[in-house]
């Protein structure tokens, strides 16, 4: 996650730019927040003290990675609250759409291989949970695609045409 | 590593807090994993493409010939010799029975200590595949528990040392102990890479296996015979294909072992083959991740190339095909996660840039190293086909990669590669590498 924000909170900064999310990715958010403040907190505090118990610092891994993780959670601390100031919460209309907006379940065809995936904004990303990024080039080449429309998804390294097969 | 050295390299991670008992085990798996040495350098002969696995006059045909009659000829697990102007397979848990022995004690004085139930049995399994030879049983029983803080293989794993046929077991152990966190890490995102892969070439003879693969980065304590000669940062067993199929494999990963490889093979060709203005884009932390993930994605990406009858068509050419068409596939699968904003254009220069840099390294550096002859030969493979497309230019002895030109050739190399690894011959593969294998034309980055 750590690399995922970093990126954000620099566009934001410089353009000032609106993160979009749902009103369950906002929720989420918070309650991530809150957790991470009240409950998390404590317990990675109680795990630098555990792990200095063990003995001699320098050669424990444990207390490496305790602090590690401490320095992580309070920058993750700073970036959703960023997040959250700067967070434009769209509605995501239970009624199928002719064409991909941000909360579409779409199935394209790129590569010769068939992929499903979500659409969702930037904060709700997660791709172990198959849900893109609006702001990905993936995500911003098909937002606005038709079913049966094909788009050309490029980067500076990657171009590949991408079919949508189906918009749920 | 030098073939005069001894086959042993002992590292010193830094581990979490282990109770007294996980220390003596620890400390047992390490003893166990020395003792198995002697055995390697029986094994081990450099100057005959055999090794010791069989007589030194030997025909590959009179091998061949004998093996019809009694296949245990060609078993992974057995030494060849000649008794009475006859061949015969002998076992190694027979061969080498005397210096077996107190290998199994070790382990089994650590199944008698550790207090994780799973991990007795697997070292009690292990022991026994040692003295007794079957190894199966073992590697089924490994990959059926979960996964432990300790892990290791010790016994005969790899088979490269035989290069006549590619069949021949050499003794090889390591000991490692799980990083949790990095663990954790690539357990997420391992998913993720296998789900960007769905294209089946020839779905009859693919070994689909994807929900049974385990990953684990682990800290190495030490790697022995085999493994202390190739120093693999990944490692990705069983090799059987049908033990894979059915009952899944383990990657591991070895955090340590990328760091030196970085170190001692990467940075010193990156910088000698590249422009200094180029240099200036990419520091030896974008580096030492981008071969990490190399590793990484090599590892999950033989779980999409597992064709049933590869070994078998390409015979001892398969592992130079198999080794590089991971590779190249491990990083195609890239350009779907920078697609999707899971990677970023940074991360994958880097990742190819390090996989140039360590094929720039085996072809120039390292090509008299038997050990890694399969991956030298892949190396050059790689390198002449992106000289070929014009990714990769020559300005003064110096080369500047064009990386968009270096993705589509992966992407054609890919294929072409995984077209030879299910439906290929011997003759295919031998054409491919006589013209795009050429060692001798690559020397000239060298100056």
């Amino acid at each position: 996650m750590r690399y995922k924000f970093a990126p954000i909170m620099k566009r934001m900064a410089v353009k000032n730019i609106s993160i979009f999310v749902t009103e369950k990715g906002l929720k989420e958010a918070k309650d991530e927040l809150e957790y991470s403040k009240k409950v998390k907190r404590a317990e990675v505090t109680a795990r630098i003290q555990q792990a200095r118990e063990f003995g001699d610092v320098t050669e424990n891994s444990e207390y490496d990675a305790a602090m590690d993780e401490q320095a992580l959670m309070e920058n993750r601390i700073v970036e959703l609250e960023k997040i959250l100031k700067s967070a434009k919460v769209i509605s995501v209309s239970s009624t199928k759409s002719d064409f991909v907006i941000i909360g579409s379940t779409v199935a394209v065809e790129m590569d010769g291989e068939i992929d499903e995936f979500t659409i969702v904004g930037r904060v709700e990303a997660d791709p172990s949970k198959k849900r893109i990024s609006n702001e990905s080039p993936l995500g911003q080449a098909l937002l606005g695609a038709k079913t049966g429309e094909s788009v050309e998804v490029t980067t500076p390294i990657v171009r590949y045409r991408c079919k949508v097969l189906e918009i749920k | 590593m030098d073939s005069n050295k001894k086959p042993i390299l002992e590292f010193k991670p830094k581990l979490p807090a282990l109770t007294p008992k996980e220390k003596k085990v620890l400390n047992l798996l390490v003893q166990a994993a020395k003792l198995i040495v002697p055995i390697y350098l029986q094994q081990e002969n450099r100057k005959f493409p055999g090794s010791n696995f069989y007589p030194h006059d030997i025909t590959k045909e009179e091998i061949e010939r004998a093996a019809t009659n009694n296949p245990e000829i060609l078993s992974p697990y057995t030494v060849v010799e000649r008794k009475s102007g006859k061949l015969v397979a002998i076992p190694y848990h027979i061969k080498y029975a005397k210096l077996l022995k107190p290998v199994a004690q070790k382990i089994l004085e650590a199944a008698k200590i550790t207090q994780n139930k799973e991990f007795a049995k697997r070292l009690d399994f292990q022991a026994r595949a040692l003295l007794q030879g079957n190894y199966d049983e073992a590697a089924i029983y490994w990959m059926s528990m979960k996964p432990y803080l300790f892990n290791f293989l010790i016994g005969p794993v790899e088979r490269y040392e035989d290069r006549l046929f590619f069949i021949k077991t050499s003794y090889q152990s390591w000991v490692g102990v799980m990083d949790r966190k990095d663990t954790a890490r690539f357990n997420k995102y391992k998913p993720v890479i296998l789900g960007s892969r769905r294209k089946v070439m020839m779905p009859s003879e693919k070994v689909d296996y994807y929900d049974k693969v385990q990953g684990r980065i682990d800290n190495a304590v030490i790697y022995t015979g085999r493994l202390a000669r190739t120093l693999p940062i990944g490692i990705n067993l069983p090799n059987d294909p049908n033990l894979m199929e059915k009952y899944g494999s383990e990657i591991s990963v070895f955090n340590q072992m990328n760091q030196i490889r970085v170190r001692d093979e990467i940075l010193p060709i990156f910088n000698k083959i590249f422009s200094p203005e180029f240099k200036k884009t990419f520091s030896n932390t974008d580096l030492e991740k981008g071969n990490l993930y190399v590793v990484i994605l090599h590892e999950l990406a033989h779980t999409y190339l597992r064709y049933r009858n590869s070994e078998r068509n390409l015979k001892d050419l398969f592992p130079i095909i198999d080794e590089l068409s991971a590779s190249v596939m491990g990083i195609k699968v890239c350009g779907s996660l920078l697609l999707k904003d899971i990677m970023t254009t940074k991360q994958l220069e880097s990742l190819m840039l390090a996989f140039m840099s360590r094929c720039f390294y085996l072809v120039l550096e390292d090509s008299k190293n038997l050990s890694r002859i399969h991956y030298i030969i892949g190396g050059s493979i790689f390198l002449n086909f992106l000289l070929e497309s014009g990714a990769l230019k020559e300005s003064g002895g110096l080369s500047w990669p064009n990386f968009t030109k270096m993705f589509m050739s992966l992407d054609e190399l890919a294929s072409i590669l995984e077209r030879m690894l299910y439906q290929g011959t011997r003759e295919d593969a031998e054409a491919f590498i006589n013209k795009y294998g050429n060692i001798e034309e690559l020397q000239r980055f060298s100056r």
